[in-house]
């Protein structure tokens, strides 16, 4: 085995809470096990503080007005349980975290109409950032960025259409204001989409019907005409729909086989 | 030594402070000014600004789309060296990462991966190269030799300049049960272009010290003083702090006390 490949059985010791139980890890006995996991939880501890404060920064921002802190869960029981499961970059692991947030922000007493409509976007953006990500370009690949010319359209893993009651949007640049009560928000139904780019950025745009019906449709084997079809619209929207959510990181061209 | 620049990290939660302040010369850049940062212009017209930001990890080659974003960064904040860590914290396949730095196992094939990866970047910047040295916090037995003994092969290398951060060293000395300045002794210190300092504190789960957003020791800023001058070509000294939870308050009361005891 390589050291390159040693290095990569470390790193998943730290960030695999499973792995690091294993006897593949243990049996290796390449560091001490107690030092090893008072770091593992070290760091599970700065990368959901660092993703928590992020994703959550509106939550974060009306803590002044809701009392609770989304980074607060960090030091309770609870996030202390999920640590023997946890896998850093997760999907799942950012789940259980995002839900632990959201039930503490959500317990708070003072009534803020559309909590949990924002809690929901909160969550949906962590869990979406979530999962592997591409750290550097294959030289030979980084023409194509998903772009077209193969195969046909589908929906990228772990994209997300929120419907909310309340236009979000138009209230989240007020929320983080320095203001002692919480803005209004207007109740009206609306789409988000939420998506990541293969390098983990994630992006929000407003979903459309014709988002809505790509999203569903676009299962990496219907043609461009066949979706154009079961959404009800014409090829050239379709086609402009699908170049804004290949942008966006929701959908890619699946390179067939 | 009154002649070095001392320095902060940029943190955005503190730029109507920072753009206001006296005594601070430089502000190191871990993020990318965001768009809608109202302080930005100011603080990039006042302050020699150097690029910290996480470019890649350097056991791989950069591809072309970092690299570019490496110049552009530089270029933007006209920084006179770019920094980068002696970090691997992810897998190869992209699978895990660690999100946090983490150094490769000290051996030969790291190094002449570090050396070859440095190099290229280094051939693509108008900019001088410093690289940081970055804590283990245990010990891997796969690992060949010393750190110090690593680096100073990296650096002859590479001639690349040394970010020689104190508390990291001051850490390791304290897990080893080694003097720091003892410790400290054993790195190429004749490298060295930048230092950081910052504070540690107690932590939970280390159950032990580890770097934190608070003030440097006392203990800590003789370590700074001792360290800049056995390093004759260190030009800055950054206060290595960077998060939200840092106070203004914190942040220009260690400035204020590093430039005292340089």
């Amino acid at each position: 085995m390589s050291d390159r490949a040693l290095q990569d059985r470390v790193i998943r010791a730290l960030a695999d809470a499973p792995y690091r139980a294993s006897t593949e890890w243990r049996g290796r006995a390449l560091a001490d096990p107690e030092l090893v996991e008072r770091y593992a939880r070290f760091l599970a501890r700065h990368f959901y503080y660092e993703r928590i404060v992020h994703f959550f920064k509106y939550s974060r921002a009306l803590a002044r007005v809701t009392g609770r802190r989304p980074e607060a869960v960090l030091s309770q029981p609870g996030f202390d349980a999920l640590l023997p499961t946890v896998v850093l970059g997760s999907r799942a692991s950012a789940q259980a975290v995002a839900g632990l947030v959201v039930d503490h922000v959500a317990g708070s007493e003072t009534r803020i109409p559309y909590l949990a409509d924002l809690l929901r976007y909160e969550e949906a953006m962590m869990v979406v950032e979530a999962g592997p990500r591409v750290w550097r370009e294959d030289p030979e690949q980084a023409g194509e960025k998903g772009g077209r010319g193969r195969g046909q359209a589908e929906k990228v893993e772990g994209t997300v259409l929120l419907e909310l009651a309340y236009d979000l949007p138009a209230v989240l640049p007020s929320l983080l204001q320095p203001q002692t009560s919480a803005p209004e928000c207007p109740p009206r139904r609306t789409q988000l989409l939420v998506a990541r780019s293969p390098h983990g950025r994630v992006a929000v745009a407003r979903g459309t019907a014709a988002i809505a019906a790509v999203l569903e449709l676009a299962d990496g084997k219907r043609t461009l005409a066949e979706l154009a079809e079961g959404a009800g619209i014409e090829v050239a929207e379709i086609e402009d729909t699908l170049q804004g959510l290949v942008d966006l990181g929701a959908v890619r061209f699946s390179t067939g086989s | 030594m009154s002649d070095i620049s001392v320095g902060a990290f940029y943190n955005p939660h503190l730029g109507a402070e920072l753009v206001r302040a006296e005594g601070i010369d430089h502000l190191a850049m871990a993020d990318p000014p965001a768009a809608g940062d109202p302080w930005w212009p100011k603080i990039h017209e006042r302050y020699t600004l150097l690029l910290h930001d996480y470019l890649g990890q350097l056991s791989e080659p950069l591809d072309e789309r970092s690299i570019q974003r490496a110049r552009a960064l530089a270029k933007l904040y006209r920084s006179p060296w770019v920094a980068e860590h002696f970090q691997c914290l992810h897998t190869e396949d992209g699978r895990y990462t660690l999100n946090y730095v983490f150094p490769p196992l000290y051996t030969e094939e790291f190094l002449e991966r570090f050396v070859r990866n440095a190099n290229a970047l280094k051939a693509r910047l108008d900019q001088p190269l410093v690289m940081e040295n970055i804590p283990r916090f245990f010990d891997v037995k796969a690992s060949q030799m010393p750190e110090p003994v690593w680096l100073r092969r990296f650096f002859e290398a590479t001639e690349t300049g040394f970010l020689l951060d104190l508390p990291h060293v001051w850490l390791e000395a304290h897990y080893r049960g080694l003097e720091p300045r003892a410790w400290l002794a054993e790195f190429p210190l004749e490298h060295v272009v930048e230092l950081h300092v910052a504070g540690v504190e107690q932590d939970d789960d280390l159950k032990g010290p580890w770097i934190a957003p608070a003030e440097p020791t006392d203990e800590m800023l003789e370590f700074t003083a001792h360290a800049a001058a056995v390093c004759p070509q260190a030009k800055a000294v950054t206060f290595d702090a960077f998060s939200p939870s840092l106070s203004a308050d914190v942040l220009f009361r260690s400035v204020e006390r590093i430039r005292r005891a340089l």
